[in-house]
């Protein structure tokens, strides 16, 4: 009996998985928050590892299985070693902006001032808009709390 | 490849670049109107329609094979639209939950292609570890308010245009890729444009019994291996105990390397995230 998977359909998986690697990269190049970059490359990793599921189920063999194994813990690791990464690069700098990290560039690479080009020529939109926030109505006149004695404790 | 697919995938590769960049935020951060916003999931989406064209429909006419691909393309669809959902939101909390989008539609996948256990696998350490991770530093660190550099993209034309261009290019590659030949492929090309399944290389190339490139050949494809037993696909192994011999038979060495990087992923993590006890007690 043939392998009723074919070429076509493997060229079908690998299609996805390539779309999804443009993807990633697309994310990792043009997004800046460095928490959504890392997202990005994870959606590489993604379609990454659907490619070599579809090789190996095309080959007939367990090594696309494995490998893929490998990189889900890779990509555990990777995952908690950046998000420490990104929690102590927050509190050095407030910031998850990734081009505030510009000054460890290579000697020779000009910077680029986009977080200030950003700040000046993007005011947030007051009216309603996509990318607006909703306004929330005012609660009403706030209420007399009566001091207790363990809320006076707690002050 | 004919013309036509080529015409197919250069439009589709074309108007989901064209789509998705009116969707990414603007280079300097400026509000995009409502309209640009729905011109560009509608090139999105047609960008999509055609990139799922470019797949072959698998043999439609049993009921069971209707079945699988229609799950095909849904869980095609819902990767690549979750994807550029994912790449293009403003707040990092729908990004992260586009996300969980992709990495289920990708189970969907591996379902289909006889992985149930990475799939559940997937499910487990993407969307129930990774992501509730990464909602938990997206609460510690996040800004009050939509962030600058939430709604600022570096550059995105040049970043549109390399991805798209390698996207393209790949279907490009991929959509020459030619399979064993059957016994219809009378003037076969070499194999150098095939792509030749691994447990078929001897019977390609004719090599005899004795030959030392086929004694190799076995060594490799030894039948722990394989994903079916005797090489009869009518005859699979069961998912986890095929998995589970191929691995902790050929792969032992794999497993604790795995092992070792997971430790050494833990004590890194801790000494990342508290600097300060490093100093104190230097």
């Amino acid at each position: 009996m043939t392998d009723p998977f074919t070429i076509e359909l493997l060229r079908n998986y690998l299609l996805v998985g390539a779309a999804l690697f443009a993807l990633g990269m697309l994310g990792f190049i043009a997004r800046r928050n460095l928490i959504v970059m890392f997202l990005s490359a994870e959606m590489m990793l993604q379609g990454v590892a659907l490619s070599l599921v579809a090789f190996g189920r095309y080959h007939g063999n367990w090594s696309g299985q494995i490998f893929t194994i490998v990189i889900l813990t890779v990509a555990a690791c990777e995952a908690s070693i950046a998000m420490a990464l990104v929690v102590v690069l927050y509190n050095r700098r407030s910031s998850l902006d990734v081009t505030l990290w510009q000054d460890v560039r290579e000697a020779g690479v000009s910077t680029s001032d986009l977080a200030d080009e950003a700040a000046e020529a993007a005011p947030i939109d007051d009216e309603a808009g996509v990318e607006s926030y909703p306004h929330l109505t005012p609660a009403g006149v706030e209420p007399a709390h009566p001091i207790q004695p363990w809320t006076e404790r707690r002050r | 490849m004919t013309t036509g697919t080529l015409i197919l995938a250069t439009l589709g590769v074309l108007l989901g670049a064209t789509g998705t960049f009116l969707l990414l935020p603007h280079r300097r951060g400026e509000a995009k109107t409502r309209t640009v916003y729905i011109l560009g999931a509608v090139f999105a989406g047609l960008g999509l329609l055609g990139f799922l064209s470019l797949l072959t429909p698998p043999a439609l006419s049993p009921l069971a094979d209707l079945i699988a691909g229609t799950f095909f393309y849904v869980f095609a669809a819902g990767a690549i639209g979750c994807g550029v959902m994912s790449v293009t939101s403003r707040n990092p909390v729908y990004s992260a939950l586009w996300f969980t989008g992709v990495v289920i539609s990708t189970a969907g996948l591996f379902l289909l292609v006889d992985a149930q256990f990475l799939a559940a696998g997937t499910v487990i350490v993407y969307a129930g570890a990774i992501i509730v991770t990464f909602l938990f530093v997206i609460m510690l660190a996040q800004m009050e308010g939509k962030a600058v550099y939430d709604r600022a993209a570096r550059s995105p034309g040049r970043a549109v245009f390399t991805s798209f261009l390698l996207l393209w290019s790949l279907a490009y590659c991929l959509a020459g890729v030619r399979g064993t030949p059957g016994a219809s492929d009378g003037n076969a090309p070499g194999p150098e444009a095939r792509l030749v399944r691994g447990r078929e290389i001897a019977a390609f190339y004719q090599l005899h019994e004795g030959n030392e490139a086929r004694v190799a050949l076995d060594h490799a494809l030894r039948p722990t291996s394989a994903l079916f037993a005797d090489n009869d696909p009518a005859k699979p192994k069961p998912n986890v105990a095929g998995l589970g011999e191929a691995l902790y038979a050929d792969h032992l060495l794999t497993v604790e390397l795995a092992g070792s990087i997971l430790f050494a992923a833990l004590i890194a993590a801790v000494l990342i995230a508290n600097p300060r006890r490093a100093d104190a007690q230097a």
